[in-house]
């Protein structure tokens, strides 16, 4: 396994090759986060990790910056040995729609029904979207892991 | 009576009361005979909505809402909080704090480990394996115990360092723990590898090759059962590791054989270890000076928990509350191998296959409070205890 240094040379060097500008930031010796321009970056991009061998999908986490942005944030952590490549795609907030991983990554299934329930973003292409965690008889259009979920399985109207 | 198609399926719902383990897990096994076509899983019987919860609570409190993820691995995660918050609270661990941490964690991998090895013997119609081994583990309870006051849910860690301490008669006993728990793991290294009845139910199941686990993103033992190199200690050392390097205990075979073979001989590693620290314990304090607000920032913490690599996302808004904690445990992970394992495999080695992973469901639903309504709580005497849980079924209640 190559050391963090030349991971986080190879994926910013793919970074800088793509056709649209692309930003990366190092915020710690041993991280690179990748800012994808839209969607349809994810896939190639991946495919791009998958070649180096740097395609260790660890999870997919969902971020929330609040109401008022009106969009949500994917991470996709890459942590293949040492290093952590974040890819970082805004969505918007209503009617989020991002391809799946599941065709090149398996294992993203859980983590992509887990993101879908929780902040209400479609895959296109996962074929199993049953929910994961949450019960069958759980209310469509309620996520609980946005910022305006109160906890006590009430939408806080504004 | 018309006679039925030779080819028709069958679905077994299992679940989610205990589909192997004493723990809620939904499956829908599709069999043809007895042999299983197809599985699909659904879990969140336990979601306790912890994510959640610790974007209300303070940075302190989130410490011990994680340690009780998993009752089982408490230590673990709540290594893996502090480490992710010491980090962007830019604060140094003293180098002592950061030794008993690891020794914390490698003896609960140790209890851990012999607990699994109990469990597997469980399912396997095995039982003898299963007493001796968790009478065993009561000996490494019985340590933790004296280190850190508590048998499970330790709390060794506080943000910044630790709050327990080794001393000289704590290290003789320790050792001497050790030296008779190894003696034992030679033992079930042996039986393992030679009980016919055991090796029938294990040799040869539930087989992943190298390239499938490395597509379905197994972690941990698993993993390292079908010869992927990936422990967290060994790629990226955390907290001690280090200065106390971790020899990798990997198999090729890849069956449930290999993945107790795996188990039992990091058992030995983990002695290892335990001694090693013991004989080199820096000395110095037990914790740095922690801030109550949290700088902006986001970081990422991975550790190598019992069952594979424990990952924890966070991300402060510059509050005393965090904005996101996000965790995936490896149980998640190794859920996606078991699916696909079990297929072609007959129905009766499904719960070995699941047993096999170490699945953890508290962990991967991670998110409820038990709480018995209009009952304070109560302590119970040794004497009370026993009079429940054992007098009860010899006929005579005091």
């Amino acid at each position: 396994m190559p050391s963090p240094e030349q991971i986080l040379q190879i994926v910013s060097e793919l970074a800088a090759s793509w056709t649209w500008k692309m930003e990366t930031r190092q915020p710690e010796p041993n991280r690179i986060d990748v800012v994808l321009p839209s969607p349809a970056d994810l896939v190639p991009f991946v495919v791009g990790l998958r070649v180096q061998r740097l395609g260790y999908l660890s999870t997919i986490t969902g971020l929330d910056p609040g109401v008022d942005s009106g969009h949500l944030e994917l991470l996709y952590h890459f942590c293949p040995g040492p290093a952590v490549i974040n890819l970082r795609l805004t969505v918007p907030r209503d009617g989020a729609r991002v391809p799946t991983l599941t065709e090149i990554i398996p294992s993203a299934e859980s983590a992509e029904r887990e993101v879908r329930e929780m902040f209400g973003v479609t895959f296109d292409g996962l074929r199993n979207a049953d929910p994961l965690y949450l019960p069958d008889d759980w209310p469509a259009g309620v996520y609980p892991l946005r910022k305006d979920f109160d906890g006590n399985g009430r939408l806080k109207l504004a | 009576m018309e006679p039925r198609s030779e080819t028709e399926r069958f679905t077994v719902p299992i679940g989610p009361q205990h589909p192997a383990l004493k723990e809620p897990g939904h499956f829908r096994i599709s069999v043809e005979g007895e042999i299983v076509t197809q599985a699909a899983v659904r879990l969140g019987y336990a979601h306790r909505g912890i994510e959640k919860g610790a974007e209300g609570r303070n940075w302190i409190r989130n410490q011990y809402l994680v340690e009780r993820i998993c009752g089982i691995c408490s230590h673990i995660h709540a290594t893996a909080y502090c480490l992710g918050v010491e980090r962007l609270a830019k604060v140094e661990v003293p180098p002592r704090a950061q030794v008993i941490r690891v020794l914390v964690a490698e003896l609960e991998r140790i209890h851990s480990h012999l607990l699994w090895i109990g469990v597997a013997g469980h399912e396997a119609g095995f039982d003898t394996l299963f007493m001796y081994s968790w009478r065993d583990r009561e000996a490494i309870m019985d340590v933790l115990e004296a280190l850190t006051g508590n048998r499970v849910n330790y709390s060794a860690n506080v943000l910044g360092g630790v709050k327990c301490d080794v001393d000289d008669a704590l290290r003789d006993t320790i050792l001497r723990t050790v030296d008779g728990l190894e003696k034992r793991t030679e033992h079930y290294l042996r039986v393992v590898t030679t009980d016919a009845l055991f090796l029938q139910r294990t040799r040869g199941i539930g087989v992943m090759t190298r390239a499938q686990a490395e597509v379905l993103g197994a972690v941990g033992p698993t993993a390292r059962a079908s010869g992927v190199e990936r422990d967290v200690r060994v790629e990226a050392p955390y907290a001690a590791y280090p200065s106390f390097p971790v020899r990798i205990v990997t198999d090729t075979r890849g069956d449930l054989e290999a993945r107790v073979v795996v188990r039992v001989r990091e058992l030995f590693e983990c002695y290892r270890l335990v001694r090693e620290i013991l004989d080199h314990m820096p000395p110095g304090e037990l914790h740095g000076r922690m801030p109550r607000r949290i700088p902006e920032g986001e970081t990422i913490s991975r550790v190598e928990a019992p069952r594979g690599e424990l990952f924890y996302f966070l991300k402060s808004n510059g509050s005393d509350t965090p904005e996101r904690v996000r965790v995936r445990t490896p149980t998640v992970c190794n859920m996606t191998s078991v699916v696909r394992l079990v297929v072609g495999h007959q129905l009766a080695d499904v719960p070995m296959i699941l047993a096999g992973i170490d699945p953890c469901f508290s962990c991967n639903d991670r998110v409820i409070d038990v709480e018995r309504k209009g009952r304070a709580a109560e302590q119970w005497t040794w004497e009370q205890l026993r009079a429940y849980g054992v007098d009860t079924y010899h006929g005579h209640r005091p």
